[in-house]
């Protein structure tokens, strides 16, 4: 008898206590921690790690402790759509990531219909075309890019036989299409459209056939793993059209990849970290640099920060960890939040606003030359 | 004829690397009668090591003695773990039934792979230029000095095999074992050294199939040899199973095979139309292009 009050009132304080120990607010990091963009996914989970630790030595957001709950989708759709599930049911109130536009959208709706703010920097269009209110893009869509790359190719450097290469992923191909409709539209001639499948490596015989149609131009649409090696292939069989990279193969490893081939390739993209201007952007990467020894692997990474920073700013904002009121909050700002990676402020489709677009040259010894700025 | 003439030499050049990763899985069938899985894995392991010889042993040295160096202590490491992995994974299965050794060869294919991933990480590693980007335009065509080696290198290894397997005593050994291994040992063969022969010789060439890949295309990582054992399978069946000139053809037919799909049809069917070809064979020539028809033991 005696035995059992004590039992009930054990369990009683466990009742009491347990939520007291739990109340942190759950961020969840959905990216590729393994696989072949490894790099990326752990440049984001690294980041958002860095800017909770930071927020947490300054008492949290509303009082409450950020704390981060990583799952490794490997940018897959298979993989990512079990983290979506895995990170609703640990209770996470926002989710980070993932790198890839096919992960992300592969867990877009288990997030909608949980209620979950999600934010990505995948730049597929279709990321936003769904209406879901809980995504929030990081980054600037394609079409941005595609527009950009268009005006650039077509009116400024006024080529005449461009070609379009993409892989099959999301991005990729939307990417791709979105390009080539904006040259077309432009009065551009796009002379062909090829695929590639990604991490094949041999890329020759696709640029065979390319180059018997003596494009000026090439652009890739995909990412640096494969653009890197098509870069080299494409030298090696002597095309002596200009290369220009889409913005996922802006990674060091894109230089590493081509070797020697490297020197004179495009890259369109944002800026890239260290070029970042703003005082937030600069004491953040330094803070990076002194925690994990190295710098973020591209500006992937601090987009994704920043959609986290702007979420979180939100909830502070309102009062309240209420999800629904902190995406109309976001949807609606009045006035730009200062971000890392330059003014976040997000239109009614979650669509981040505005883009700023570079195009850089690589020169000699592997760095940047920024030939053109928007 | 421009780019049929590039395709032909785009597709040489891959089949003489699917060629020698394809000897090791054709002799080890040979003796033992056992696909060895992990064979693809040791050829992504061979890349790993040679990227580690150079940073670490070399110095990042890029004279021609340095990258022969490479090549032979990447075969030396590569012909050490082939004959580890024999003595531990099949040896002792070698009186088991067949599938046993299959699912063992499967389990240590899964443990180089994920070692390499735990020794060098997930991420694709850059294998450095080690041949200068040389290129010759021959009337449309482009020949890069790195297609000339890997080209020329594989068809000595390949006829320096051949010739080893057809003309000397231990050659004879071999081709023994691989008939009968009980008959072999009665006249005198000792088997165990002539498996663990095999192994050493199959892998050393998988080592520098291994080494051309990170050569020719730069980016290696941990789970590659998935898909260039594969491929060097299929071009193993494709010429017959257990016969080494057949490994050589069907190598080469696979890598043009590959190029022309590629480039007549679509890069992205390429593998489809491999597998078509496999399924092809299986049903109109089981044995393979050379494979000669044996009466199973019953």
């Amino acid at each position: 008898m005696k035995f059992g009050k004590i039992m009930l009132a054990l369990v009683a304080i466990a009742l009491i206590a347990v939520p007291a120990f739990a109340d942190t607010l759950k961020v969840g990091v959905q990216a590729p921690i393994t696989g072949s963009y490894a790099n990326e996914g752990q440049g984001i989970d690294n980041g958002a790690r860095l800017l909770a630790e930071q927020l947490n030595a300054k008492g949290g957001v509303l009082g409450k402790n950020i704390e981060v709950i990583t799952c490794d989708d490997q940018g897959t759709a298979m993989a990512s759509a079990i983290c979506a599930k895995d990170l609703v049911n640990k209770g996470v109130k926002l989710v980070v990531g993932s790198y890839t536009s096919t992960a992300a959208e592969a867990a877009q709706k288990t997030y909608y219909k949980a209620g979950v703010l999600q934010t990505s920097d995948g730049t597929a269009d279709s990321l936003t075309e769904k209406g879901y209110w809980t995504f929030l893009r990081n980054s600037f869509p394609n079409s941005a890019e595609a527009e950009f790359v268009a005006k650039y190719l077509v009116d400024v450097k006024k080529y005449k036989r461009i070609v379009v290469i993409s892989d099959f992923s999301t991005y990729a191909d939307g990417l791709a299409n979105a390009a080539e409709a904006a040259i077309k539209k432009m009065g551009g001639n796009v002379v062909s459209r090829d695929k590639i499948k990604a991490d094949s490596q041999n890329f020759t015989p696709v640029l065979t056939n390319i180059k018997s149609k003596n494009p000026d131009a090439i652009f890739f649409a995909g990412y640096y793993t494969d653009g890197g090696l098509l870069r080299a292939q494409q030298v090696a069989l002597g095309i002596k059209a200009d290369f220009y990279g889409g913005d996922a193969n802006d990674n060091p490893d894109f230089v590493k990849l081509a070797g020697s081939a490297a020197e004179g390739a495009f890259i369109v993209n944002v800026p890239e970290p260290a070029a970042l201007p703003t005082p937030i952007a600069k004491s953040f990467i330094a803070d990076y640099q002194k925690k994990y020894g190295e710098m973020p692997p591209s500006i992937w990474g601090l987009m994704n920060i920043d959609g986290m920073r702007a979420i979180l700013h939100a909830f502070e904002q309102n009062g309240n960890f209420d999800t629904k009121a902190a995406a109309d909050y976001l949807h609606n700002m009045a006035q730009p939040l200062d971000g890392i990676t330059g003014p976040i402020a997000f239109a009614k489709d979650g669509n981040r606003k505005g883009g700023a677009y570079v195009v850089k040259r690589i020169q000699k010894d592997g760095s940047y030359f920024n030939e053109y700025v928007q | 004829m421009d780019i049929f003439l590039q395709q032909l030499a785009n597709g040489l050049t891959i089949g003489s690397m699917f060629a020698l990763v394809a000897l090791g899985y054709t002799m080890v069938y040979g003796v033992m009668k056992l696909i060895n899985f992990a064979h693809g894995d040791m050829v992504a392991a061979s890349a790993f090591v040679g990227l580690t010889i150079y940073t670490q042993v070399m110095g990042q040295a890029t004279s021609l003695a340095a990258v022969i160096a490479i090549f032979l202590l990447s075969a030396l490491s590569m012909a050490v773990i082939g004959v580890i992995l024999e003595r531990v994974a099949y040896r002792p299965l070698r009186s088991a039934p067949r599938l046993s050794a299959v699912v063992s060869a499967l389990g240590a294919s899964l443990v180089i792979q994920n070692g390499i991933m735990l020794i060098w990480g997930p991420r694709m590693r850059i294998f450095p230029e080690l041949v200068p980007q040389v290129y010759w335009d021959l009337g449309g065509v482009v020949i890069s000095l790195i297609q000339v080696i890997i080209l020329v290198l594989s068809l000595i290894l390949m006829l320096g095999l051949y010739l080893f397997v057809e003309k000397t005593r231990m050659g004879a050994a071999v081709r023994a074992a691989s008939i009968d291994q009980d008959a072999a040992r009665l006249m005198g063969v000792n088997v165990n050294n002539i498996i663990a022969l095999i192994f050493i010789i199959g892998s050393s060439l998988g080592a520098v199939g291994g080494l051309f890949i990170g050569l020719y295309y730069r980016g290696i990582t941990f789970n590659m040899g998935w898909q260039y054992g594969l491929y060097a399978f299929i071009a193993a069946i494709l010429g017959g199973i257990g016969n080494i000139p057949g490994a050589m053809l069907g190598g080469m037919l696979l890598g043009l095979f590959n190029a022309f799909i590629a480039g007549y049809v679509s890069s992205t069917w390429a593998d489809a139309f491999t597998f078509i070809l496999l399924i092809l064979i299986l049903i109109v020539r089981p044995t393979g292009i050379l494979g000669e028809r044996v009466a199973e033991k019953v």
